[in-house]
């Protein structure tokens, strides 16, 4: 029996960035791109994920299997483009695949750089918007958290999340072990270059301090500066800068290195031996290597950095294998949810099959039951639906309570012959199998 | 009945080591969340010893070597679980929770039997204070030098760009170096006050406040080289590596104080001997 989920998308591997810069799904900041796909023909419930990387859109459908290309249609719409160039690179995931999958994307086992932690919280974006304009009902919302709650054990269990795979994100988890908080911390950047640049702002994310910028010529320092809102000083003043400075990003063009041993050292007298990490990205080298040497001074070049990135990107590798086990176990408690549901649509076709028997009895005796008031057909009413309902009774503890699955089916297709029940579409509810039919975001077809 | 308390505070020690020392080798994530409660359990067991040993004895358990080094364990223990309010990394416990193990069952090598009757100087409210006062400065001088250690591999790791497990299990070297400095000062304190009250109570009942005898020299070494590290610190501005080298040394002291004092030199400190008559340290 089909879940009816569907997602639909495409990520860093299967689309390039050219492909991936162009579905963002533009103004859904408050949902009303997620409304535009809930509207689309089959579609019960969804919500849009998009991230640099991705774009996904997760629907339960009547019909997954033609549901998609209204999706793609309306991919299509929503970004005044033609879907067919895009076609090629959407991949689409059905029931225990598509389960699988969103698992996978909120643990952040999909990611590019495998356990990144901002995925998390987009996803989490993404199903809050969905839910604000009622686009989600009972699969979605219990798919989803039983996705952030895979995604708290695999952050919790397995050391994913733990070592810095960028070089960036290695230098600042770096500046943090050897600093502390980074919050006070002041920066220097040395000479302008465009990794330098990079690195820069990803540490002023971290730093509430302005960012002092030194450059040989003072106007491009100025510049830069003012790029990223930090001050610009003379060249003159770089001992003064590095005294005052705890993190030394540099990269000038020079041939010869800009800080030396010797005035390394003075400088560490007049910090008072103040911890300072050197990040030295040009090449050639900026920092003489002997500056490590040095009490409190600890000096990082590119390689350096490329080196501790590598080793924890294989060092992730191993933790992504036990992840992976976690995310196959709650697939499988997810998938065994699913199946508890399949009673509901027996049952209320049940219900809607004895009801119909009982109308159809009454208005036949329509015309015998015209002389009794309105009291006394109010009574026939009564009696006649106690009797339906008592009949059903029975039928219907037996299908909720047949324990194992397989006994679960035997009993489901058994009262679907007794009463033929055939020619039903399932129906999909959580929780109680009677609030079926009122609930807005069900799917009946009968 | 008699160590029912102290018998279940060494299992869950020993316990909380066993998982503390898998967590340090093998576990991936970075929390220990079974040795921190054993060793949480186990401080609790701890206390009510403590507290059983007093109202057994009718005043404080402090006039044998058992109950002075099942105190000095305890300091241990406690700081421990009070520090890591503060900084989640549970490495420290990988360390000091063994540390207080080894030290319950260097107190349960001592016989717990008080000998009776108590001299009559064992009686003063100068016991509690000199002891206590003392062996808390020692606790957190333990706790110092634990620091000072993971300082050391820290440190070590950072500068020779070794990158891996280890490293992201210890805590940064700004925390390690703070340890090191609350840690001095309230050790020091500690320390100074415990050597004061010990001379006031020596003043009180034997009516001359230093006799030269060994431990007391030996208290005064180790208060020079932490006022040597005070000075230091405050002075001179050193911090890090030399600082956490200072304070393994500074412990070295303390340990040979505490333990090697009163067995290789003797005096009135010494543990059960007849000398004057007092035992602890």
């Amino acid at each position: 029996m089909s879940l009816g989920l569907l997602v639909i998308g495409l990520n860093h591997s299967t689309a390039p960035v050219q492909v991936r810069e162009k579905i963002t799904f533009p103004g859904d900041g408050e949902g009303a791109v997620t409304r535009m796909i809930a509207e689309v023909d089959g579609i019960e419930e969804t919500m849009i994920l998009s991230t640099c990387n991705r774009a996904e859109i997760i629907a339960i459908a009547d019909d997954p299997s033609s549901a998609g290309e209204g999706l793609i249609q309306a991919i299509g719409r929503i970004h005044g483009i033609s879907p067919d160039p895009i076609r090629p690179h959407l991949y689409f995931k059905e029931d225990l695949e598509a389960v699988r999958h969103v698992f996978r994307v909120a643990s952040s086992l999909d990611s590019m750089v495998v356990g990144e932690p901002q995925i998390l919280g987009q996803v989490k974006e993404g199903y809050k918007r969905a839910a604000c304009v009622n686009a989600t009902g009972p699969i979605l919302n219990r798919l989803m958290h039983r996705a952030f709650f895979t995604a708290k054990r695999v952050r919790s269990e397995t050391g994913v999340g733990l070592a810095a795979v960028s070089v960036a994100y290695v230098a600042v988890e770096l500046a943090k072990k050897i600093l502390g908080e980074l919050k006070d911390k002041a920066v220097l950047m040395l000479g302008a270059g465009e990794m330098a640049e990079l690195a820069a702002r990803h540490l002023s994310t971290q730093v509430d301090k302005p960012i002092i910028v030194i450059n040989r010529t003072y106007q491009s320092a100025c510049n830069l500066a003012g790029l990223l809102g930090g001050s610009a000083i003379e060249m003159e003043k770089l001992d003064d800068g590095l005294s005052s400075a705890d993190v030394v990003i540099t990269s000038t063009g020079s041939r010869d290195p800009v800080i030396l041993s010797d005035q390394m050292k003075r400088i560490m007298r007049r910090r008072r031996f103040r911890p300072i990490f050197l990040i030295d990205i040009a090449i050639p080298r900026d920092v003489e290597p002997e500056v490590n040497e040095i009490d409190g001074v600890y000096l990082y070049n590119i390689d350096d950095l490329q080196a501790v990135a590598d080793e924890n990107a294989g060092e992730r590798h191993q933790e992504a294998l036990r992840a992976e086990t976690i995310v196959a176990e709650e697939v499988t408690k997810f998938m065994n949810w699913t199946k508890a549901l399949e009673s509901a649509p027996t049952i209320v076709a049940l219900r809607e099959k004895l009801e119909g028997i009982r109308s159809a009895e009454l208005s036949r005796c329509n015309g015998k039951l015209a002389r009794l008031d309105p009291a006394e057909r109010e009574i026939i009413e009564m009696i006649t639906r106690a009797i339906i309902n008592k009949i059903a009774h029975d039928p219907i503890s037996f299908i909720k309570q047949s324990g194992t699955r397989a006994r679960r089916n035997l009993s489901l297709d058994m009262a679907q012959r007794m009463f033929k029940l055939d020619g039903f579409v399932s129906t999909l509810e959580p929780g109680e199998e009677e609030r079926t039919e009122n609930e807005p975001h069900h799917r009946n077809k009968r | 009945m008699d160590l029912l308390f102290f018998k279940i505070a060494v299992v869950l020690y020993l316990g909380a080591s066993v998982s503390y020392l898998a967590f340090l080798l093998v576990s991936s994530s970075n929390r220990a969340p079974v040795g921190f409660w054993c060793a949480a359990l186990g401080f609790a067991a701890h206390s009510l010893s403590i507290l059983h040993r007093a109202i057994f004895s009718g005043f404080f358990p402090l006039a044998s070597a058992f109950d002075v080094v099942s105190l000095f364990a305890w300091f241990v223990v406690g700081l421990f679980l009070l520090m890591r309010y503060r900084d989640p990394s549970p490495i420290f416990g990988s360390i000091a929770v063994p540390l207080a193990s080894v030290l319950m069952l260097f107190a349960a090598s001592f016989s717990y039997q008080i000998k009776q009757p108590l001299l009559p100087i064992m009686k003063s409210w100068w016991l509690p204070v000199h002891v206590i006062l003392a062996v808390a400065g020692n606790g957190v001088f333990a706790l110092m030098a634990i620091g000072g250690l993971m300082y050391l591999v820290q440190e070590w790791l950072i500068k020779t760009k070794r990158i891996g497990r280890f490293h992201r299990l210890l805590p940064s070297l700004e925390i390690l170096d703070t340890i090191n400095r609350r840690g001095l000062s309230l050790g020091f304190f500690l320390l100074s006050l415990g050597i004061i009250s010990g001379a006031l109570w020596a003043g009180s009942a034997w009516g001359f406040y230093w006799s030269w005898d060994p431990k007391e020299t030996w208290s005064l070494i180790t208060w020079f080289a932490y006022a040597a590290m005070v000075h230091q610190r405050v002075a001179l501005g050193w911090r890090g590596k030399r600082a956490a080298m200072m304070a393994i040394f500074g412990f070295g002291l303390v340990m040979f104080t505490f333990v090697g004092v009163s067995a290789l030199l003797g005096g009135h400190h010494a543990f059960g001997t007849t000398g004057k008559g007092i035992t602890g340290p």
